[in-house]
C-alpha cells in the first residue's frame, strides 16, 4: 500500500537544507497496524508529515498504491489518508459533532451540506469511540484525552484506507489507551485499513501492533 | 444548528432588519410619517437622501461583519478584524494619499474627483495591510504576535496619515477628518450603482468558501489533509476582505467595532460554527447594528450628524463585553 524507497526527510528553504533522517526503505501493507517509535527529536513527526504530503521529501520516493504521492491531487490524497496531530484545536463554538463532521469535507458539496449518509457515517465514527453522548458538547469543555478521541473519530469519518496518528495516546489514561489501540487493531483487521501510530508507550505498542518501525540516531532504522 | 432553527433565526433577523430599515428611512430631521406621500418633498427626502443612506448602512454593516468573520476564521483568532489588524488604517492612509494627490494636481474637492480613484486606493491600502499581516502570521504562528503586529502597523500607518494631514491644506483636511469619523450619509444613489454590484459579487463569492473555512477552524494542517488548498483560501479571503473593507471605507470612512464585534456577538448568540450559518447571521446582524446606530444618530441629533463611529462603539462595545462575561461559550 505504501512503498518508501531511499527517502530522505527534513526541511529545506532558500537558505538552509536540514536533513533529519535518510535512507528510509519501507513497505507497509493494508491491514497493518504500524508502530513508529524513537526518541524525541529523532524525526518521527517529520517522517509522518512527509508521508502524508504535508512536507516535501528531500529525496527518494513515496508511493501509495503504486503511484507517487506527488502525483495525487490534494483532493485525492484527502480520500486516501487522514491524520491526527498533537496540536490542540478548539474555540469558535466547535462541538464534537462539528469536528467529526469536518472529516466529511472531501465528500460534501461546496456549501458544506451533509447528506443523511454523511450523518450516518459521523454517528458511526462517534459510536466507535464512545463519543455519541458527548456529540453536542463544545470541544473546549472536554478533557485532553476526549479531544484526542474526537480527532480520531474525525479520521474515521474521513473513511480513508490509511490513517496516520502522531502521538495519539499522549493525553490518554490507561483504559482509554487500551480502548483506542483495541479500536485501531479492530479497524485494521475488519476494514483492512493501514494505520501508522507514533508513540513512546512501548509496552502498549508491543501488545497491539503487528509491525514496528524504530527510528534511532545516525539514520538507523529497524523494522520488525 | 438544525435546518429549521437556522431558517427561523434567519427570518427573525430579516424581520428585525425590515423594521430597522423602515425606521431608518422614516426618522430624521423630517419625520416621514408626518409627511404626505403626495408631497414632492416626501420623494425627494426618501429617494435622494434617506434611501442611499439606509442602503449604505446595510452594505457597510453587513460587509464589515462578514470581513471580520472571514478574518477571524482565517487567522483562527476572535480578535481579528479589519480595524484591529490595521486594514482600515491601510485604507485610510491610501485614501489620504489619494486626497493629497488630488490637491497637488489642483483638482479641487476630494468628493468631486470621482470616488473611483479613492475607492481603488482604499482597496489597495486594505490589500497591502492584509498581505503583510498574512505574511507575519505565516512566519509566526502566535496569535498574540499577529495581533500586536496589526496594532503596531495600524499605528505606523496612522502616523503617516497624520503627516499627510499636517501637510494638507485646510479644505482637504476638513473633508478628510469628517470622512475619518465615519458616515453613511455622504453616499449618493449614483455611488450605489457602483458599490452594489461589487458588494453583491463579493458577498456571493464568500459563500463559495464555506467548506474550506469550516475545515480551517481545526488548523491548517488538518485543513490541508481534508483537501483544502490553504494558500488559495488565504489569498481568496484576503482579496475578498480587501475589496469589501476598501470599498466600504472609501465611502463611509473607517468604521470601528462592527468588523470585530459582530462576529463575536453572532457566535455568542447563535451557537454554531458552520460558516453557512455564521455568514448569514453576520451579514444580517451587521446590517442591523449599523442601521440601529444610524437610527440612534438621527433621533439624537436631528440638527447635526453624529459620527457613526461614536455610536457603533458606544452601544456595541459594552454589549459585547457584557456578553463575554455572561457567556461560558468559547468564541475562539
Amino acid at each position: 500500500m505504501i512503498d518508501i524507497k531511499q527517502l530522505e526527510i527534513g526541511y529545506q528553504n532558500k537558505r538552509q537544507y536540514n536533513s533529519v533522517f535518510k535512507d528510509i526503505n519501507l513497505t507497509l501493507n493494508a491491514g497493518d497496524l504500524v508502530g513508529l517509535m524513537g526518541d524525541n527529536g529523532v524525526g518521527k513527526s517529520t517522517f509522518l508529515k512527509t508521508i502524508t504530503g504535508n512536507l516535501v521529501p528531500l529525496s527518494g520516493e513515496i508511493k501509495i498504491n503504486s503511484k507517487s504521492i506527488t502525483h495525487y491531487t490534494s483532493q485525492q490524497l484527502s480520500q486516501l489518508l487522514s491524520i491526527v496531530v498533537t496540536e490542540k484545536i478548539g474555540g469558535f463554538n466547535l462541538t464534537v459533532w462539528d469536528v467529526v463532521a469536518t472529516g466529511r469535507t472531501p465528500y460534501i458539496n461546496i456549501f458544506g451540506k451533509l447528506t443523511p449518509e454523511d450523518e450516518t457515517i459521523i454517528t458511526k465514527a462517534l459510536e466507535q469511540l464512545n463519543l455519541l453522548p458527548l456529540k453536542d458538547k463544545l470541544i473546549d469543555e472536554l478533557s485532553d484525552g476526549q479531544r484526542q478521541k474526537v480527532m480520531i473519530a474525525k479520521s474515521l469519518a474521513q473513511q480513508t484506507p490509511i490513517i496516520v496518528l502522531d502521538e495519539p495516546t499522549a493525553f490518554l489514561d490507561h483504559t482509554s489507551k487500551h480502548h483506542l489501540f483495541a479500536t485501531l487493531k479492530q479497524l485494521c483487521a475488519e476494514q483492512g485499513k493501514l494505520i501508522i501510530v507514533s508513540s513512546h508507550d512501548l509496552e502498549l505498542m508491543k501488545t497491539y501492533i503487528n509491525k514496528s518501525v524504530m527510528m534511532a540516531e545516525n539514520n538507523s532504522i529497524s523494522i520488525k | 444548528m438544525s435546518k429549521s432553527k437556522f431558517i427561523f433565526t434567519t427570518l427573525m433577523l430579516l424581520l428585525i432588519l425590515a423594521v430597522l430599515t423602515i425606521c431608518d428611512l422614516c426618522f430624521g430631521s423630517t419625520n416621514l410619517f408626518n409627511v404626505e406621500s403626495s408631497n414632492p418633498m416626501f420623494s425627494s427626502i426618501l429617494y435622494d437622501i434617506r434611501l442611499p443612506k439606509t442602503l449604505t448602512s446595510i452594505i457597510a454593516g453587513s460587509g464589515l461583519a462578514l470581513c471580520g468573520l472571514l478574518m477571524q476564521s482565517l487567522f483562527r483568532n476572535p480578535l481579528a478584524g479589519p480595524y484591529v489588524l490595521g486594514v482600515s488604517s491601510g485604507s485610510s492612509l491610501f485614501v489620504a494619499i489619494a486626497t493629497m494627490m488630488i490637491s497637488s494636481i489642483h483638482v479641487s474637492g476630494f468628493f468631486i474627483m470621482g470616488k473611483s480613484i479613492v475607492t481603488l486606493f482604499s482597496i489597495m491600502g486594505a490589500f497591502f495591510v492584509t498581505l503583510i499581516i498574512l505574511l507575519v502570521s505565516r512566519k509566526n504562528k502566535s496569535n498574540v504576535t499577529v495581533l500586536l503586529v496589526g496594532l503596531m502597523l495600524g499605528q505606523i500607518l496612522s502616523a503617516f496619515q497624520g503627516l499627510i494631514e499636517y501637510m494638507s491644506n485646510a479644505d482637504n483636511l476638513k473633508t478628510f477628518v469628517m470622512w475619518g469619523m465615519g458616515s453613511v450619509g455622504s453616499t449618493t444613489l449614483q455611488d450605489l450603482y457602483f458599490v452594489i454590484p461589487i458588494y453583491t459579487i463579493t458577498i456571493i463569492a464568500s459563500f463559495f468558501f464555506i467548506k474550506p473555512l469550516n475545515a480551517i477552524l481545526l488548523n491548517e494542517q488538518y485543513a490541508q489533509n481534508l483537501g483544502v488548498n490553504v494558500n488559495a483560501l488565504r489569498l481568496s479571503v484576503i482579496i475578498l476582505s480587501a475589496v469589501l473593507v476598501g470599498i466600504i471605507t472609501a465611502f463611509c470612512g473607517p468604521i470601528a467595532f462592527v468588523g470585530i464585534s459582530v462576529p463575536i456577538a453572532s457566535r455568542l448568540f447563535f451557537k454554531t460554527s458552520h460558516h453557512l450559518h455564521q455568514m448569514t447571521f453576520c451579514l444580517l446582524l451587521g446590517a442591523c447594528v449599523v442601521l440601529t446606530a444610524d437610527v440612534i444618530c438621527q433621533v439624537l441629533s436631528s440638527q447635526f450628524m453624529l459620527p457613526i463611529n461614536t455610536v457603533t462603539t458606544l452601544i456595541g462595545s459594552p454589549v459585547v463585553i457584557y456578553l463575554l462575561f455572561k457567556s461560558k461559550l468559547s468564541i475562539g
